[in-house]
């Protein structure tokens, strides 16, 4: 399955969204349905009982606007960086949570590309993604692609029930991140130069 | 009109067959007293819950099923492993290792690869089936995932996936029949040479019930029972037998209500044998009862087949017939793999027409799909399909109607028995009969001008033929038992290994029953459908209940009769010759007041006191027919079609069958009209579509469009009656007639419609948006 | 799992029976109370074969919780009919010939019997649009439509 699209976010620059999202915090929750994601040294062997527990323990740092642009800088992710994740999606009338790993293929001012997979009870996918950031008359542009491979029950849904899903989950954590941005733009002048230094 | 029915009692004596009784297997279905294989409950019960790959091809690099095994509620959980250790070498019969088809095995559960959606890998025998599925979710399969391949074309290709090491180039079997020398050089010489290219969609049976199984061992006796949805209850003893080494005289097998077989429910899969191992494993009852899902991905699929069939023509005859053509066979070859797309499709090409030479060569291929066999028809359709397509072709090339056309080509009524260049026989026919019976409903002259009338109106109808044959039945050399016997009270009961899956057998066999032995129909039991209880025979499938399980107990009862002649003449102190038996009733000639009813004579047939010969009345008869049986019709399609947006209506169906010796006219027509509806789903709406991952994106009811009450025409039905020479009944195979004749009339009627668009070409599924396409292509051509 | 007590009333007879919170009304009829009549063909509200009454309303049973019908009065294809007799719809679709295999007959006849509730003077494009929910692979439909449509006759003369 092939998608792709385009994400316009107004009032903001191309180096606060590069920033926000580099935020593993962040992406973690504007990732719709995502329980948690976690750095992790080796992706063909994760412990997800224990990441979730530990998880569950921990409090999540800020994000941007209210973080420290510094602080975020320091925790962005990294070409070849691995993460960890836990994502519960609701597709027609099945609600499978996928145990998954991703890595950062790429990682290029202002281009970023990502691989993953998942899996769950009776249905996995593999993902290769990316997006370009490219600054308009009034904000950002970020166009972005994926090319998923989804197996089992899932995927014999079909296009039908999975295209929507996907265009919908892509939808709504793009317009977290917009909403979260607008704040950095509006409320903070100080921050978004900060940021543009950062960069 | 629909035919009327009357009630048993209504009946007379003696005038059963031919009537159309309402059916006497009715009235606990309609209750919801009936049992189907999940109804059924024994203490201590467990659940059986399969789990299947998710992938089309991959290895396993392993199964953990720690976790499962851990879960409260769970008994067991089992791989291969567990079954090798207990002496099986894990394979169930299939097509594979035969002279032409590759020596490929089936598992029954998969541990080092997996070939299809669906295949088998672990079972979880768990409480309850929640508790099961919990655990199945809870096995952790590693898998390297392997390039796959879901298309006969792609598999066919160099450097396609290799699916199978045992069969480098994908190819499960080579196959080919006719004259082929004479065949190819009819090419040579014809006048005109007609070619058609077609591709047959993949279709699901899906029988109303998901497959089930509930199986118990008694290990004292060392005995093992099993019920299930199938249709043949001996056939399945065999196969269990073979499978896991029990005697077959220590399996028991029954099937209870049967929600629907369609073919599907004919053969072994991994769902019922492991039930049965797991009860031996447990010693408990053991149940399996398939969700949609899972029988969408795992129970036979049907019908694919990428062919081209070229006619040679002289004068307006086809002198040559050649037909190549690719059929799926699946990840697997399962049972009926190779021969449903082999001898099943290819011997019955010929269809209505006397062509002298025929050459059919048929290559199976393996692809990471589930497996494929047979389906109500199994084989006829699809030939069905080709050859009245290609009559069509013809007469379009030709530029003459296709009626004349088919007329002109038809075997003549006294070319019958007709023997084809496949070296089948047709036992009788008249196909003019039905395609005029079928023109008294259609006004085929007024209808053409109607369609030219619209036309101006920018209006597009069009009008489909199919002229079919299908040959069925049983074959000489068959085998069929009947077994009967009339009770000191006159009641009789009738036994059959032929297995009720919604056809009414029991009516049917009752009517013909109390006609040989002129009793009242409701003191005509049948049993069926349990291993114990059934003399020898064959299962259902082949259109044979009547023409095989109907005559073996005809032929049994006529015996029983002759038997209670001889008593009869013994007691009324007469010669044999002398008894006449009448409504029911012997007497001897000439003196009617001396007579026995058949009663009367049962209740005198057991005692010691009657010479030895003529003592009792039960009888076991194997029936053999002289040969097969071949029904034949016409079917016409009235469609309008909307090219603008591809929508396709079918304002008229008329079908006119020739079953021989009709039994129970409205059972036929149910057959008829219910088989009609299943093809109509695969002409209009139904695909098992396959991604390049090896999903099936058809896997629900949702995606998989099964036709419901409102996307369905009104059929009208009629028949003709051509006796078959081959069986003293003279009845002929009706259960797939319908599902054979219907899917070339719809597609002939849309070519026939799209004609002024520049269509002369379409594949199915008919759907709205292939039809639309296809206008827009021909118009941009 | 959560259990939960309810009580069913299933036709005319009550039951107080402890479920999880999972479990289906079909699943809950079927196996804990032996109403084996209503079918599952497709656990997905796609087939009818599990359709009964509640509160003489036809549901599907196969994606209604047990829960959900607590204290609800249900009617199974076992509850039609009075004193040993069919109800008509019953004896219609025995007359017309309107089930072969039989799996979606309890599912058909309960849709149809509601149906003929709200609609007792269909035509037969009415009774095929009312019968959309539910499938039957054996029939082609025309007998059950046949059968409904009879069905209709004999209850309007039994007014
Ligand atoms: S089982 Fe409920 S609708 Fe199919
Ligand atoms: S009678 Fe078999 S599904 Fe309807």
């Amino acid at each position: 399955m092939e998608l792709s699209g385009t994400f316009e976010l107004e009032n903001v620059t191309v180096e606060e969204v590069w920033l926000a999202l580099s935020d593993p915090v962040l992406l973690a929750q504007a990732a719709p349905g995502c329980e948690f994601a976690e750095e992790v040294d080796d992706p063909d062997d994760v412990d997800f009982d224990a990441l979730r527990a530990a998880a569950a323990d921990r409090e999540d740092p800020p994000t941007l606007p209210e973080a420290d642009p510094e602080e975020v800088a320091e925790r962005a992710i990294e070409e070849g960086d691995h993460y960890a994740a836990v994502l519960g999606v609701k597709i027609g009338s099945v609600n499978p949570t996928f145990e998954a790993v991703g890595t950062i293929t790429k990682r290029e001012f202002p281009e970023m590309h990502a691989s993953g997979e998942g899996a769950s009870s009776d249905s996995s996918f593999e993902v290769s993604s990316g997006m370009k950031l490219t600054e308009t008359d009034n904000g950002v542009q970020v166009d972005w692609w994926a090319e998923s491979d989804v197996f089992g029950r899932v995927a014999q849904m079909g296009q039908r029930v999975m295209n929507p899903v996907a265009n919908r989950l892509v939808n709504r954590f793009f317009s977290q991140i917009a909403d979260r941005l607008t704040d950095v733009g509006e409320d903070s002048p100080n921050v978004r130069d900060r940021i543009k230094d950062l960069i | 009109m629909s035919i009327e029915t009357i009630e048993s009692d209504e009946v007379e004596r003696g005038k059963a067959v031919g009537s159309s009784m309402q059916r006497r297997e009715d009235r606990p279905l309609i209750t919801g007293e009936g049992q189907f294989t999940d109804d059924l409950k024994y203490p201590r019960e467990v659940q059986l819950v399969i789990l299947r790959s998710r992938f089309g091809h991959a290895t396993i690099t392993d199964i953990d099923t720690s976790e499962a095994e851990a879960m409260d509620g769970v008994l067991a959980v089992y791989t291969e492993e567990d079954i090798l250790a207990s002496g099986l070498d894990n394979t169930i019969p299939g097509d594979g290792g035969q002279d032409h088809t590759a020596p490929v095995d089936r598992h029954l559960l998969a541990s080092q690869k997996v070939r299809y959606q669906g295949d088998p890998i672990a079972a979880v025998v768990a409480k309850d089936r929640y508790t099961g599925h919990d655990a199945v979710d809870a096995i952790d399969v590693s898998y390297e995932r392997l390039d796959m391949v879901t298309d006969i074309q792609d598999a066919l290709q160099k450097d396609a996936p290799v699916i199978h090491e045992e069969a480098p180039d994908n190819v499960a079997f080579e196959w080919s029949s006719g004259n082929a020398d004479e065949t190819l050089a009819s090419f040579d010489d014809a006048e005109e040479v007609v070619e058609v290219d077609l591709s047959i969609n993949k279709v699901v049976a899906v029988p109303m019930e998901p497959r089930a199984a509930v199986a118990q061992y008694r290990p004292a006796a060392e005995e093992l029972i099993v019920d299930l949805g199938c249709q043949s209850v001996l056939g399945v003893q065999d196969h269990l037998s073979g499978v896991l080494g029990v005697p077959e005289q220590r399996i028991t097998v029954r099937a209870p209500e049967v929600g629907g077989g369609f073919g599907v429910k004919a053969q072994p899969y991994t769902g019922h044998i492991l039930a049965a191992w797991c009860a031996m494993q447990l010693e408990r009852p053991v149940k399996w009862q398939a969700t949609r899902s899972e029988a969408f991905v795992s129970t036979n699929h049907s019908r694919r087949h990428d062919l081209t069939a070229r006619a040679a023509i002289e004068d307006g005859r086809i002198v040559g017939l050649h037909v190549d053509s690719t059929a799926d066979v699946g990840g697997y070859l399962t049972s009926g793999g190779a021969g449903v797309p082999s001898g099943a499709f290819g011997t019955r090409l010929l269809g209505q027409y006397d062509i002298p030479n025929a050459f059919v060569e048929v290559t199976g291929v393996f692809t990471n799909t589930t497996t494929l066999s047979a389906y109500r028809g199994a084989g006829r359709p699809e030939a069905a399909y080709v050859i009245e397509r290609l009559a069509n072709a013809c007469a379009r090339e030709l530029g003459e109607d296709p009626l004349e056309f088919r007329r002109r080509n038809f075997i003549e009524p006294d070319q019958f028995p007709y023997e084809t260049p496949f070296g089948s026989g047709y036992d009788s026919g008249d196909y003019e009969k039905t395609l005029d019976k079928a023109l008294e409903y259609v006004d085929y002259e007024a209808f053409r001008e109607r369609q030219a009338e619209a036309r101006e109106e920018g209006r597009y109808l069009g009008i489909g033929f199919s002229n079919y044959i299908e040959i069925c039945g049983g074959g000489a050399g068959g085998l069929q038992g009947g077994q009967l016997r009339i009770h000191p009270s006159g009641k009789v009961v009738a036994r059959s290994s032929l297995v009720e899956n919604g056809q009414g057998h029991a009516t049917g066999f009752s009517q013909i029953v109390a006609d040989e032995l002129g009793v009242d129909i409701d003191d005509v039991d049948i049993v069926a459908g349990d291993s114990d209880r059934v003399p020898e025979g064959g299962g259902t499938g082949g259109s044979k209940a009547i023409t095989m399980g109907g005559n073996a107990l005809k032929e049994g009862a006529k015996k029983l009769r002759e038997r209670a002649r001889a008593i009869a003449a013994h007691e009324l102190e007469a010669a044999t010759e002398d008894i006449v038996f009448d409504d029911g009733e012997f007497h001897v000639a000439g003196a009617p007041s001396r007579s026995m009813t058949i009663e009367d004579v049962a209740s005198v047939a057991y005692s010691g006191n009657l010479p030895e010969d003529i003592r009792g009345l039960e009888e076991t008869t194997f029936f053999s027919p002289e040969g097969s049986t071949a029904p034949f019709g016409t079917h016409v399609v009235i469609v309008e079609i909307d090219p603008e947006s591809g929508e396709l209506e079918i304002d008229r169906y008329v079908a006119i069958d020739d079953v021989g010796t009709q039994i129970n006219p409205k059972l036929i027509e149910g057959q008829i009209v219910g088989g009609v509806v299943q093809s109509i789903g695969q002409a209009i709406y139904e695909d098992a579509i396959y991604d390049d991952n090896g999903n099936l994106l058809s896997g629900t009811l949702q995606d998989y469009a099964v036709p419901r009450a409102k996307h369905v025409p009104e059929i009208e039905w009629d028949s003709t009656v051509t006796p078959s020479p081959n069986n003293p009944l003279g009845a002929k195979g009706v259960g797939e007639a319908g599902t054979i004749a219907t899917m070339p009339a719809i597609v002939n009627a849309t070519i026939d419609a799209l004609e002024p668009l520049g269509v002369d070409h379409i594949d199915m599924p008919l759907t709205q948006e292939r039809i639309w396409r296809t206008v827009q292509e021909a118009q941009e051509e | 799992m959560a259990d939960h007590d309810i009580t069913l009333t299933v036709n005319g007879e009550e039951y107080d029976l402890a479920v999880e919170s999972r479990t289906l009304l079909i699943h809950a009829l079927r196996e804990g109370l032996g109403y084996t009549g209503p079918n599952v063909g497709c656990e997905s509200t796609l087939c009818g074969a599990c359709t009964v009454h509640v509160d003489g309303e036809a549901i599907k049973a196969c994606t209604t919780l047990a829960v959900q019908a607590d204290g609800r009065e249900i009617t199974t294809v076992e509850g039609l009919g009075e004193d040993g007799e069919l109800h008509p719809v019953q004896e219609s679709f025995q007359e017309e010939h309107g089930l072969q295999c039989g799996y979606c007959t309890p599912g058909m006849i309960m849709t149809s019997v509601d149906f003929l509730e709200e609609n007792p003077d269909p035509n037969r494009d009415e009774i095929r649009e009312a019968l959309e929910g539910n499938i039957c692979r054996c029939t082609g439909y025309q007998n059950i439509v046949n059968a409904v449509e009879s069905a209709a006759e004999k209850l309007e003369e039994a007014e």
